[in-house]
């Protein structure tokens, strides 16, 4: 060990000896004048100014750039934003100091290339390279001196003869000035293309928390990536509409629904389903009359139910959609209420007639009463608003347990409808109708099946033409047309549950989750993307057009040394155009800088390199 | 199963017969080894090829496409220098390289979507080339770098390793880093002035400190100082085996800037202003 040391520690000293022996020979020849003119010469100065600038960078990438003032201070507070402003560290590649580096590596730049300069075609590189960053270091101070750079928008039709540039004022806050432009621009006619538009499978596993998108190609069994979870497109509509035709499944009533129409004089005024153990009711606009349909189950219960004018008590309905369970529950704050048969409890926290009004409950107009639930299940808990005049606010709205519907109904006792129509059936088969008309019970008479029955005190009749014991939908998706419009598809997806099929609609915005609620599954457009916008100008001169040209993206018009260039577009109506006028005196010569450091690095990288093994080769020779 | 994943392993197969040749050191392993990585070089360009057809744009135009032609460029850049320079062990880090590379594409969207209109230009296909084949060339450098350090670190002072003349040996790595970055620098030169040119086209100006741009400054800096440094450092009584060490390290350093300017940008605070940092989704 020892040994080894000793020998790197003398081969170490040898080699600092040999530097040290290359100083010396140097320092004789130096004077106090020569020092400096070194000093600007040496690459060891270039390579602490490169650090420098690299610092430099960093810091003006970390730390936002030309924000105003109060974005600062809203972000790194306020001491830290005047240090930033002091220090100009909030315009770091236009401050002082960036730019006093800058001119320290030009200074370097220009002494080296002096002192280095034997002219010799091997240095034909070198001399490049190093000419070139000067150039573009001048073609820099060329545009920042004599450039502008702006915007402006522009109808179509219409014209503009100038346009507006940014910047952060002294007190830090964003300014716009006016530029006016030797001529005008004229936009004759502005053009948005979109691409057609695309759909994207997206699959999504709950578990390992995975999105991965889909191949949509049908017929293709394919495997969700990261799972077991097979999924294959069985069919696919390019223009899909979901029929929802009503239909009766069996006779016996687990799911009792009427079909109702009001008619006025004459004319239909109303009509739909009411479903006993869901939407059991309807009420006009104005509040006069409310029709309900309420399932009995027993003569007894019947009984007591058609004496009865109270409203209904105030309750919250939970309806499972898979196992058609449906159960109602008292309204009782803060009692915790188990759904029988299933994992879920609920608990109503809050109860209002207003929704979002702050009065007391007592002060409340009845405009839209409302209660806060919160469901406890396997997935944790969800609070969840319950509005008795939407009650199908929940299934248009995402949440977690989207099997479960709740409404909600009674809550502001004592309805405001002057006029109740109450349709009464229970499981013997007795249909009963109770007309309520302030809280008095006007006529109680049996009702039939397409019978029409004139409401007290309206000109509205009322018919009940369909008996569906069992309600339930039969879904049918048509095809509406062959070009692309509201794209569906039919999937089938496999796991540990067994085969699952169902179409997916493009313009759902809900996920399609499989029986085991691990496995999503959405099928979207990926938004409309813009394949090119283009803008015909007119250059107008003293009134005469001098120059025309229809510009894009990547494709500009040039004029008088402005470059006009597409840039953006009225992202609403599309109506007006967005243009980038540019003009850079600096262009030449930083060009020029470009095309010498290109040709520069090839040469001492290639050239150079393949000439010297020539020359070695001819030496040999 | 998928062609990215034939790929992979066919990466993984090859660098396991890198290191099979250096373990053994025959002939006809080597042959393998090389076979099994122009395999896996052909498959990835297959994939690129492929790409490009199915999305009928230039296939680098977001992240995951990037990515794999990033792998199939340090493949190719690899390739080169085998038949250039007779080097072994870099075969096997490189190749892991490109897998893992490739393997950080799979955990990208993939999905083929819409270019925008700025990115329908010429211009890109010599930018993105260009600045593939650099970024290749130190990744390949890195790896260099790294046996060079390891060998640094362990390998007794004189050993004389018997090996024929044409071959490098590990210990003088660094020059071989050396000449790789010299291969790869014009080409980030390049990739440079062809992005500020097009730049120039499509947004006007072809320097805005665009937080993108900036990096790809840092970036070339990076190796603009580390091809300087040797003409620094033994005039400032650093001796040459110390220097070496100085410069690999810096190598290291210069490469994790590069992927940062890569793939890292969306964690600056400035990224949100950006014209052209690969989008998060």
């Amino acid at each position: 060990m020892k040994n080894k040391n000793q020998l790197r520690m003398t081969t170490e000293t040898k080699d600092s000896q040999k530097n040290q022996n290359q100083i010396s020979i140097h320092q004789p020849a130096q004077r106090d004048s020569n020092k400096v003119w070194d000093f600007f010469c040496s690459v060891k100065l270039a390579v602490v100014i490169i650090l420098l600038l690299v610092v430099a960078c960093i810091l003006g990438t970390v730390i936002l750039q030309e924000k105003t003032m109060d974005e600062y201070t809203a972000k790194y507070g306020y001491a830290l934003a005047a240090f930033f402003r002091i220090t100009e560290l909030t315009n770091v590649f236009y401050s002082y100091w960036f730019a006093f580096l800058l001119i320290l590596l030009c200074a370097n730049l220009i002494c080296c290339t002096i002192k280095r300069w034997k002219n010799t075609f091997m240095q034909t590189g070198f001399i490049l390279t190093h000419l070139s960053l000067i150039l573009i270091l001048i073609g820099g101070v060329v545009k920042f001196q004599l450039g502008v750079k702006g915007g402006v928008n522009v109808y179509e039709g219409k014209s503009v003869n100038y346009f507006l540039t940014q910047m952060i004022n002294r007190q830090g806050k964003l300014d716009y000035i006016k530029k006016d432009l030797p001529f005008s621009i004229a936009l004759d006619e502005f053009i948005l293309e979109k691409n057609e538009p695309k759909f994207q499978l997206i699959s999504y596993v709950k578990s390992k928390n995975r999105q991965k998108n889909l191949e949509v190609k049908v017929g293709k069994r394919q495997r969700v990536p990261g799972s077991n979870y097979t999924v294959t497109i069985k069919d696919y509509i390019p223009d899909a509409e979901l029929h929802q035709e009503p239909i009766n499944t069996s006779d016996i009533p687990d799911n009792p629904a009427i079909f109702v129409k009001l008619s006025g004089s004459d004319k239909v005024i109303a009509e739909g389903w009411l479903l006993a153990h869901d939407r059991n009711y309807y009420e006009d606009k104005k509040q006069s009359l409310r029709v309900e349909y309420i399932w009995v189950s027993s003569q007894e219960e019947l009984e007591k139910a058609i004496n009865s004018i109270e409203t209904a008590h105030p309750k919250v309905s939970v309806l499972i959609s898979e196992q058609g369970l449906s159960q109602d529950y008292p309204m009782e704050l803060n009692k915790t209420f188990k759904l029988e048969g299933t994992n879920y409890s609920l608990r109503m926290l809050q109860c209002v007639l207003n929704y979002g009004d702050r009065r007391p409950l007592e002060e409340q107009p009845t405009d839209n009463p409302a209660v806060q639930v919160e469901i406890n299940g396997p997935e944790g808990s969800e609070t969840r608003w319950v509005f008795e005049k939407f009650p199908d606010w929940d299934k248009m709205h995402p949440s977690k347990y989207k099997n479960l519907k709740l409404t909600c109904d009674g809550i502001a006792s004592g309805h405001m409808a002057k006029n109740i129509v109450r349709l009464f059936q229970s499981s013997e088969g007795k249909q009963v109708m109770v007309s309520i008309k302030n809280n008095h019970i006007t006529s109680t008479i049996p009702w039939e099946l397409e019978k029409k029955y004139t409401i007290a005190d309206s000109n509205h009749q009322i018919v009940v033409s369909k008996y569906f014991p069992s309600f339930n939908f039969r879904k049918e998706v048509i095809k509406k047309s062959d070009t692309v419009g509201v794209p569906a598809i039919f999937v089938e997806a496999e796991g540990p549950s067994g085969k699952v099929d169902d179409w997916l609609f493009s313009n759902n915005q809900y996920a399609t989750w499989y029986t085991d609620n691990n496995l999503a599954l959405v099928y979207e457009s990926m938004g409309e993307s813009i394949k090119h916008f283009t803008s015909k100008l007119r250059i107008i001169e003293n009134d005469q057009t001098v120059a025309e040209k229809t510009i894009r993206v990547n494709d500009p018009l040039t004029y008088k040394g402005y470059v006009i260039y597409q840039s953006s577009y009225d992202p609403e109506a599309g109506s007006f155009s967005g243009l980038q006028i540019v003009k850079d005196p600096g262009i030449p010569i930083a060009y020029a800088g470009f095309g010498s450091l290109c040709f520069g690095v090839i040469f001492i990288f290639y050239i150079k390199p393949f000439l010297r093994k020539k020359q070695k080769q001819k030496v040999e020779v | 199963m998928s062609l990215i994943n034939i790929t992979l392993i066919v990466y993984v197969v090859a660098s396991i017969a890198y290191i099979a040749r250096e373990i053994w050191n025959s002939i006809s392993i080597k042959w393998v080894s090389i076979g099994f990585l122009i395999l896996a070089f052909c498959l990835n360009l297959v994939m690129v090829i492929k790409r490009s057809i199915e999305a009928g744009h230039p296939p680098f135009s977001n992240l995951y496409e990037s990515l794999v032609f990033y792998a199939c460029c340090t493949a190719f850049v690899y390739l080169i220098f085998e038949f250039i320079y007779n080097f072994r062990v870099v075969g096997a880090f490189s190749s892991v390289l490109a897998m893992l590379i490739l393997l950080y594409a799979t955990l990208q969207d993939d999905t083929i979507r819409p270019i925008m209109p700025a990115l329908k230009s010429n211009w890109m296909l010599v930018h993105v080339v260009t600045y593939m084949i650099g970024y290749a060339s130190f990744g390949i450098s890195f790896v260099t770098s790294i046996i060079f350090l390891i060998v640094k670190a362990f390998a007794k002072k004189d050993n004389k390793e018997a090996g024929n003349e044409k071959e490098i040996l590990p210990r003088n790595f660094d020059k071989l880093s050396y000449k790789i970055v010299a291969f790869g620098f014009p080409f980030l030169t390049l990739g440079m002035v062809t992005g500020a040119v097009w730049a120039k086209k499509a947004w006007g100006d072809y320097w805005s400190w665009d937080p993108k741009e900036t990096w790809s400054l840092i970036t070339w800096f990076a190796y603009l100082v580390y091809l300087h440094t040797p003409l620094v450092l033994p005039k400032m009584n650093i001796s040459k085996s110390k220097a070496s060490v100085i410069l690999a390290c810096w190598l290291l350093f210069s490469f994790g800037i590069v992927n940062f300017t890569f793939v890292g940008l969306n964690y600056l605070p400035s990224a949100a202003d950006s014209d052209h940092v690969y989008g998060s989704k």
